[in-house]
């Protein structure tokens, strides 16, 4: 829980929407951004206009490439309506979260009191040639080496067996559960583009993409967009009377190539930025109850409860195994260790709410906002008392760049 | 891709090219002039890992494989490291078609590895053929792996001939039922990312591993070939910059040569051309190399879609270490249209009975008997008869017809196992029987080249075979090896038409 006389918020969310995911067949990039747009500028408690808008930030891994373009800015600033600063991140699957960093900072830094992030991709424009595009978020030496992207987790996740499953059965079951739980957490999910369930035998007999890892161990190929409204704590209040306050933004980067990092079982820019970000919120993870953990394939929420902090390293698995056993009943699943638990993607994560990949990073921000303001519906977290701290963490490419943010009730 | 960014990649890639900072050891792949801890100060060594051996560190089986690799189906990437250097690159397995079911990773960790020249994938939206060394086979298969040792050639010039050979077959084959056709019962063909560039390459490479000498004083290469990569694009280049022949600078290399063509004797004619060369004063170097390199071409359903191989034989030629020298050279050439392609045909054409008497036995058997004349060797005075063989049968009957026996051109009948390799033919059956001759035999080899014509050459073995006689690969073991594969014909067909 974020202490009272401890770090004080750096900005807060007043406003998010969001379209639904999947493969939306019909709609173009634009129309998705804008329709996410309206609806977070509607969501604001005490109204606001689209003029209020000083700038905006989002991100989108794709655009330029699928759609041929350059100068996104301008024709952003079409669809907005605005001839305000405008800037694009691109990030790959981090790049919501990047929009979402920098929406930050452009508030922190005064500049602005009020700005949009959103984040959009239209994935099924590309339909067969996705599987290439993806592999822009790898090393080119990776690409030629014949991996797809499935196939870059899929040598970390054979490595995290090889050095920690070590054969045990309940190893692969434990990457089976994420997706199966993910699956469950989305039942009550109306965005999401999977809301239906998988038990783990399915996930373990789902065809084989890049060996070990299954079909159903992949998030799917999506369209979708999520944004956001960002303003000061202090402006905050004037927009509504129950503002979801930022206490951390921490951004870190690694390199891009598998080959140069030291092990294939964590992913060092999660370990830095999620360090940083606990620091900047004056926490432990232990006292996150709920988090949005970057879910894009199964490994790596495993690897990610072990880079937090809230696993030790080559553990998950065993405490996630454990975490399953018990559920029956629940709507969440909770991932238990010896002094806390806590509710890992409560929509479902981008395995069943859906991973447009642009929009990720901001729609895990539109999960926290609902749940932090008990909004969420038949997705509500559960909690004892008030649920009054969120955490997102969105990672690019195979842990190229890592955004942590960490989110609170109090100010 | 861009052709600059190709360039770029080449300088890198073909090699496994890295730097190493000498002050805190830190390897940069693909190679950084300065070092990040030391800066501009750093002082960087340049590493080169093509003749090294590595290991798997961790591997997928890419089931669903990017557009790029489609034609290559499912295969093992994955990440690999050099133990004994510390650093890690990604790269592919090849000459590896996995199982359906899921493989076992975790027995794979570890295992050994042995860099090859393959093509990344074939084709591309630029046109271009993309290739490089981060492509793996298990060094407990196929392809053990083979230290490159330089020992500095002895000072002592002998006559030119043959100082170093590489033969290299492909590990995929396909079998004729039954006796096979026309004596061939079993033929290589290339695996998915294999062409007459990489084969070239390969046998190279085996060739400079054999003589032990050191690349740069190889500053000439002929590659013959009628399955050039490139209809405009000197396969030559690739082996330059790919074996490094010459000595370096600025990423080139002082070294020339061109690719040749004359049907199936577009690399042995250049024999002679390659020993009179390392004689010549005005040459600027001692050694030539000669590749003859096919994946054979034959139209689906065609007599000779049963005989084709593919594969290539190196030879390097020179003036000291000599394991064979050049004793004897004649050629006999007529207009005879007996097989042909246009630019732009996919398959040959031929003649039929035609390539028979009027062509192949009319010019093997005149350029042979015209050798024994000039040399002034009877038939009994030769150990081993090497005539080109499209099928197992022309061969032998040219033999009996030019008085040698059955004995003495058995070891050079490689074709009915490995296939007619087109310019490699001669070539690898010479390496056959280079691989078991005694110093003091000779070698009386006729090749013979559609369109037409034969050059025959009488070779006299050394002393020196003994020594390098452990670092060769023999064409016998490549045939026999326990860890070839054989295929069906809709996959040799496959293979066959995406190279």
């Amino acid at each position: 829980m974020v202490q009272k006389d401890g770090p004080k918020p750096i900005a807060a969310v007043v406003g998010a929407g969001r379209t639904k995911f999947g493969e939306l067949w019909y709609d173009n990039p634009e129309k998705l951004l804008v329709e996410a747009g309206l609806e977070c500028i509607e969501s604001v408690d005490k109204g606001m206009s689209r003029k209020d808008i000083e700038a905006c930030f989002f991100g989108s891994f794709l655009y330029q490439h699928t759609n041929k373009r350059g100068l996104i800015p301008g024709y952003m600033a079409q669809e907005l309506g605005l001839n305000i600063p405008i800037t694009m991140t691109e990030a790959a699957c981090a790049s919501g979260g990047a929009a979402v960093y920098n929406a930050v900072l452009a508030v922190k830094s005064g500049k602005f009191d009020t700005v949009i992030a959103g984040g959009f991709e239209k994935m099924s424009d590309r339909v067969d040639k996705i599987m290439d595009d993806l592999m822009f978020a790898a090393d080119p030496h990776e690409f030629d080496a014949g991996f797809t992207f499935p196939g870059l987790y899929a040598v970390m996740m054979s490595r995290y067996l090889y050095d920690y499953g070590k054969g045990d059965e309940q190893c692969l079951d434990a990457l089976a559960i994420v997706a199966s739980k993910n699956h469950h957490h989305a039942m009550g999910n109306p965005y999401a583009q999977y809301r239906r369930e998988f038990n783990v035998d399915a996930v373990k007999r789902s065809a084989l993409v890049a060996d070990p890892i299954r079909l159903l161990h992949c998030s799917p190929i999506s369209d979708g967009a999520a944004s956001l409204i960002i303003t000061s704590p202090e402006k905050a209040r004037e927009m509504t009377d129950t503002p979801v306050y930022i206490y951390a933004s921490q951004q870190a980067t690694d390199n891009v190539a598998l080959s140069t990092r030291v092990n294939l079982t964590g992913v060092k820019a999660t370990r830095l930025a999620m360090g940083a970000a606990l620091d900047q919120a004056g926490m432990n993870i232990s006292e996150i109850p709920v988090a949005e953990v970057h879910d894009c394939f199964t490994i790596e929420e495993v690897m990610y409860m072990e880079d937090s902090g809230f696993y030790k390293t080559g553990e998950a698995w065993k405490g996630i195994f454990d975490s399953y056993k018990d559920y029956e009943g629940l709507r969440h699943i909770p991932y238990v260790n010896k002094k806390a638990e806590v509710i890992v993607n409560p929509g479902g994560g981008l395995k069943a709410d859906g991973h447009p990949v642009g929009a990720t990073g901001v729609r895990q921000v539109f999960e926290v906002y609902r749940q932090l303001r008990g909004e969420a519906g038949d997705c509500q977290v559960e909690s004892d008392g008030d649920l009054n701290s969120a955490l997102c963490h969105n990672i690019g490419g195979t842990g190229g760049i890592c955004t942590v943010h960490i989110f609170g009730r109090d100010a | 891709m861009s052709e600059p960014i190709t360039r770029r990649k080449i300088i890198v890639d073909y090699r496994i090219n890295a730097t190493v900072c000498q002050d805190c050891g830190t390897i940069y792949f693909p190679p950084k002039s300065f070092c990040y801890n030391e800066g501009r100060a750093s002082r960087m060594e340049d590493l080169d890992f093509f003749y090294k051996k590595g290991a798997l560190y961790s591997g997928t089986v890419i089931n669903t494989p990017s557009n790029k690799f489609k034609d290559l189906g499912a295969h093992i990437s994955g990440i690999f490291e050099f133990p004994d250097h510390g650093f890690k690159i990604p790269g592919r397995i090849t000459d590896y078609i996995p199982p359906e079911d899921s493989v076992d990773l975790s027995s794979l960790v570890g295992k050994e590895v042995v860099p090859r020249f393959r093509r990344n994938y074939s084709g591309s939206e630029d046109g271009l053929v993309h290739y490089s060394s981060l492509n793996f086979s298990f060094g407990d298969e196929y392809y053990p792996h083979q230290e490159y040792v330089k020992i500095e050639p002895s000072k002592e010039v002998e006559k030119p001939g043959i100082v170093g050979y590489g033969v290299y077959l492909p590990k995929y084959r396909i079998k004729n039922e039954g006796r096979g056709v026309l004596g061939v019962t079993e033929r290589t063909l290339p695996f998915a990312d294999e062409d007459t560039t990489t084969f070239s390459v390969e046998a190279g490479k085996r060739a400079l591993i054999h003589a032990a000498l050191d690349s740069t004083y190889v500053t000439k290469c002929f590659v013959g070939t009628e399955s050039p990569t490139y209809a405009v694009k000197p396969i030559m280049a690739t082996v330059a910059q790919a074996l490094e022949l010459g000595e370096k600078f600025e990423h080139g290399y002082f070294s020339g040569g061109i690719d040749s063509q004359f049907a199936c004797k577009a690399a042995t004619d250049l024999y002679v051309d390659a020993a009179a060369l390392v004689n010549y004063p005005a040459f600027e170097g001692e050694h030539v190399m000669v590749i003859g390199s096919d994946n054979s071409q034959a139209a689906p359903g065609d007599p000779l879609d049963y005989t084709v191989g593919a594969g290539a034989a190196a030879f390097i030629f020179g003036r000291r270490d000599v394991i064979a020298t050049l004793d004897h050279y004649l050629a006999y050439t007529s207009d005879t249209p007996d097989f042909y392609r246009r630019e732009g045909e996919k398959y040959p054409r031929h003649g039929g009975r035609f390539t028979g008497t009027p062509a192949y036995y009319k010019h093997v058997l005149t350029a042979t008997k015209a050798m024994l004349k000039k040399s002034e060797l009877a038939p009994e005075d030769i150990n081993y008869v090497i005539f080109h063989s499209p099928n197992a049968s022309f061969p032998q009957r040219a033999a009996l017809q030019a008085g040698f026996t059955r004995e003495q051109i058995a070891p050079a009948l490689t074709v009915a196992k490995i296939g007619n390799l087109y310019s490699g033919s001669c070539p690898a059956a010479l390496g056959a029987v280079l691989d078991i001759s005694e110093p003091g035999d000779k070698i009386l080899m006729t090749a013979y080249g559609s369109g037409a014509g034969s050059d025959s050459y009488v070779f006299t073995v050394t002393d020196k075979i003994v020594e390098k006689k452990e670092r060769t690969v023999p064409v016998q073991e490549q045939i026999d090896s326990p860890h070839k594969e054989y295929v069906d014909y809709v996959f040799y067909r496959k293979m066959k038409d995406i190279n």
